[in-house]
Order: structure tokens, then C-alpha cells, then sequence
């Protein structure tokens, strides 16, 4: 098996787009190009989930390939629930290691907010599963609702832990021109104040607003090449040293021991496993935070903590920034919002960046090693990616 | 004749499924669709549950109770809950109904309510 480098990253704002689907995923990929310093790929993969559906359009390889002028490369588009983006990555390792490509574009888009929310929450509610599930109207809300409040009694997590989540991330997002949300929030405004349940109401109980993600438009590109064409390239020699990723139950609610993540778990393992790395050789990491309790059951499933202790990592402060292992200092997709299909991208554009020291305000110092996880579904597909600077 | 939902039964050894599988996870030996279906029980525990306050599009009613309940037989399945104050560990039974209605289509399952 080859070895897998990133040669260039790109990103769009992520907000409400009025822009089309395809042109938000070439502005996210030029940008790629542009950052490696090419104008040709021998395949490129669109990350999507709901494409189909919410914007009636699809084979978005191909229309993203001739929309940037890059025929005839090969093209295919990726559809993995929310973890499409990391799916699409793996895809892009596989063709680069195996010989087969050395120039592989990953993009990954979403744009949800061309319909209204409550269609937005219904096309993510299609991933349960149709008949024990959906029919019953779980919603992803739902689903980590009712996992928080086995968390919370089993493991003494508490409202306020999930809201310093949010708080840490949100204010996170405003080191980051890219993200959603740009507004800061105190625990005071969102837990403490008469006003808080005004401001920061139970969408599904225990869960309130703001321990949710956005609802986001956005694109996120990576070109993943061999290793001769990333030293030809010149730019910082960062590889995707590790991929992990392990599929799970269709209906949550069968998993025997219901605070368990197993599927995050073996993700990270094999990641681990494949680079020769540790939980504390990592430097920074990307968690799926589509709702804050993610964050804390994930950093202990990856290995940052014991089980039932994420939470008191959090409160000494060990996952902000400056802190043992910073998690989300671009603001997660808490703060950086989640466009489903792009997040897995954006992600790895995430720590990337901080690789190559490009983090400005939110740079970890010294970052060498990160890690990335995308989940999807509620837990029952999760890609884990271990990336590693070099020089 | 009150409705039912049915967990699958394998054929060769005897596990249970719910929801349905096209191969047994037990031994990944059936060929064809060899399950028995069996009546999943109507009392069981609840496990967790949850207030849904933003529903998808369909749902015209304000909130709606959801919960995960450990079954009598020790399956588990979601249900809706017409419970007003659920509680981690308390007793329900449940009877199948309907639980979304789309245009021509009822959609029929499991609400639980207080023993």
C-alpha cells in the first residue's frame, strides 16, 4: 500500500448559501486546487447525503467534474448518512494507496437550507431505521436525547456539562471566519439567567438549543496525492497515516449496553492501530458534536478518557484550547455548523489546517498529529482519520 | 383482534430479531427468509425516553413522547409514550396504534402508557 499525503485544502463560508449546490462544492474545491497548485485530477469523489432529495439533483460527480473543468477524470459521489465526507476520504486513500490514482479530489457539500427546518430534520430522520423508527418520528434530536439521559444518570453528566460543550465550541467558532455561528454565548445567557429558558429551550428533553448544531449550507474540499507527486508539490508533508471505520446497529435502541458508542470505539482502534499511534500521541481532534453529549461519550470512546469521565476532562478544561487535548477549536459542528455531507471534509480541512500551523487564533502550538471523527447515523457508520505532519 | 408487532425468530437457532433481518445474526445460516414471526410482549420497562419539541414536517401536534422500553422478554423497542411523567425504570404497556399518518396511509405501532 502506497503512501497517502494531502496536498491542498479548501472550504466555504458555512451559513445560509443562495448559491447552487455544484457551484458551493467547486468554490470549496478551486480553493483545494488553487492551495496544491494544480488544474488536473485523475478522480475526484462529491461527499453528499441529501442532495436527491432536499435540491433534486443528483450524480454530483459528475456535474461538480465538469464544473471545474476537469474531464475526463473519473467521478462518483458518495452518499454515508453524515459521515459521507470521511467515507469519501477513505474512498480517496484507497485510490491514491492502491496505485490506482495519484491525484484524488474529496469534496463534500450540503444544502439544507433550500427547504424549511422542519424538512430539513425530517430528510436527516430518514438514516433511522424505517419501521422500528422513523414511522414512530424520531428525529437525531431524539435520538440524543434519550442517549443523554442515559448518560446523565448513569454517569453524573449534567445540563450544565452539556452546556459548557456548546459555550467551548460556539465561542470557539469565533476564532474561525469560516463557521456558521458568530455570535458568543456565556452560561449565564444560555443556563443561569431568568432568561435562559427563553433564550435556550428544550428542543427534545434534556437537550435544549443550543446543545444542537445549525442547520448549515457549506462545502469542504482535500486532495489527497502519492507521496513523489506531495514532494513535487511542495507543501507541507502531512499524510493520512490512519483510517478506522465500523458500521453499527440499524435501530439504536438494540446496542446491548445503550451508553456504549462500539462502532466510535473500533473506528479509532483501527485508526490507531494502522498509524502506530496512541490516544495521547494526539495532538488536536475533530469530534462529531452534532449535539454536545456526542462530544463527551466520543472523547472517551476514542481513548482520550475513561468511560463516564469526559465530562470531568472537560470541566479542569482539558479539551479547550491550551488544555491536554484541545477538541474543536474551529468550533465543531457546534459553532462551524454542519452541512451533513461536508462535514467529514471540513473536518480534515480542520486539522489540516492546524498541521500546517495555519490556526491563527486558535492554533494548537506544536500540533503534529490529529485526529478526525465522523459519525453517522446515530452511531451505526463512524470513520475515524489519524493525520501526521512529516516535515 | 388486537395488532400485533412481531419479532423474527431464526429457524435453525432460535434468535430473536426485532426489527427483522434477512440473515440471522445469530448464525448467518438461513438461506431463505427462515424465521418464525413471534408477537413482541406489550409490558415491559422503560429504558430511557424524551420530549420532542421541533417534529419533523407531517406531525401536527406540539410535543410527542418517545422512549426506548426493555420488553418483558428482554427485547428492546421504540414506542411513542403517552405517559405525563415518564420516569427512568417504571412500568408500561403497550398497545399498537396509529403513530404517523401520511396522505392514505396510516402507519401503525407501539404506544406505551403507564401500568
Amino acid at each position: 500500500m502506497r503512501e497517502v499525503y494531502v496536498a491542498g485544502i479548501g472550504i466555504t463560508t458555512f451559513t445560509r448559501l443562495e448559491y447552487p449546490l455544484v457551484e458551493i462544492a467547486s468554490y470549496a474545491s478551486m480553493m483545494a486546487l488553487k492551495d496544491a497548485g494544480i488544474t488536473e485530477v485523475d478522480q475526484l469523489y462529491v461527499a453528499n447525503m441529501g442532495a436527491p432529495r432536499v435540491n433534486h439533483q443528483t450524480a454530483l460527480g459528475s456535474a461538480v467534474a465538469d464544473s471545474l473543468s476537469l474531464l475526463p477524470a473519473g467521478a462518483a459521489a458518495i452518499e454515508n448518512g453524515p459521515a459521507s465526507g470521511a467515507a469519501a476520504i477513505k474512498a480517496g486513500f484507497q485510490a491514491v494507496a492502491s496505485g490506482m490514482d495519484d491525484v484524488v479530489l474529496v469534496a463534500g457539500v450540503e444544502r439544507m437550507r433550500e427547504v424549511n427546518n422542519l424538512e430539513a430534520t425530517d430528510f436527516v430522520a430518514t438514516l433511522t431505521h424505517p419501521l422500528a423508527e422513523y414511522i414512530y418520528g424520531v428525529t437525531l434530536p431524539a435520538h440524543a436525547a434519550m442517549f443523554a439521559r442515559l448518560y446523565m444518570e448513569k454517569y453524573g453528566v449534567t445540563e450544565r456539562h452539556l452546556a459548557m460543550v456548546g459555550v467551548k465550541n460556539q465561542n470557539a467558532a469565533l476564532n474561525n471566519v469560516w463557521a456558521h455561528l458568530q455570535q458568543g454565548i456565556t452560561l449565564e445567557g444560555i443556563l443561569d439567567s431568568p432568561e435562559a429558558m427563553t433564550n435556550n429551550p428544550y428542543v427534545a428533553e434534556p437537550l435544549r438549543f443550543f446543545d444542537a448544531c445549525p442547520v448549515s449550507d457549506g462545502g469542504a474540499a482535500i486532495i489527497l496525492v502519492s507521496k513523489e507527486k506531495a514532494q513535487e508539490l511542495g507543501r507541507p508533508l502531512i499524510r493520512l497515516s490512519g483510517i478506522g471505520q465500523a458500521t453499527d446497529t440499524h435501530a439504536v435502541f438494540e446496542r446491548q449496553e445503550p451508553t456504549d458508542l462500539p462502532a466510535v470505539h473500533k473506528a479509532a482502534q483501527d485508526a490507531y492501530e494502522m498509524s502506530g499511534l496512541r490516544p495521547e500521541d494526539i495532538d488536536v481532534a475533530e469530534l462529531h458534536d452534532a449535539f454536545t453529549i456526542l462530544e463527551i461519550a466520543e472523547s472517551e470512546e476514542v481513548g482520550f478518557f475513561p468511560k463516564g469521565e469526559g465530562h470531568i476532562a472537560l470541566e479542569k478544561g482539558e479539551t479547550a484550547l491550551g488544555g491536554r487535548i484541545p477538541i474543536n477549536v474551529g468550533g465543531g459542528l457546534k459553532g462551524r455548523g454542519h452541512p451533513v455531507g461536508a462535514t467529514g471534509v471540513a473536518q480534515a480541512w480542520e486539522i489540516v489546517t492546524q498541521l500546517r500551523g495555519d490556526g491563527e487564533k486558535r492554533q494548537v502550538e506544536g500540533a503534529r498529529t490529529g485526529l478526525t471523527l465522523n459519525f453517522g447515523g446515530f452511531g451505526n457508520n463512524v470513520v475515524c482519520l489519524i493525520f501526521v505532519r512529516e516535515d | 383482534m388486537a395488532r400485533e408487532i412481531y419479532a423474527y425468530k431464526c429457524r435453525l437457532c432460535g434468535t430473536m430479531h426485532y426489527p427483522m433481518r434477512m440473515v440471522c445474526k445469530g448464525c448467518k445460516q438461513n438461506d431463505f427468509f427462515e424465521f418464525d414471526t413471534v408477537p413482541l410482549p406489550k409490558k415491559g420497562k422503560l429504558l430511557t425516553f424524551t420530549t420532542v419539541y421541533n417534529l419533523p414536517a407531517q406531525y401536527e401536534v406540539a410535543t410527542l413522547g418517545l422512549g426506548i422500553v426493555e420488553l418483558e422478554n428482554g427485547m428492546r423497542m421504540l414506542g411513542q409514550l403517552d405517559i405525563e411523567e415518564p420516569t427512568i425504570g417504571m412500568e408500561v404497556n403497550g398497545s399498537v396504534e396509529v403513530v404517523r399518518k401520511e396522505p392514505y396511509e396510516d402507519f401503525y405501532g407501539m404506544v406505551f402508557r403507564a401500568a
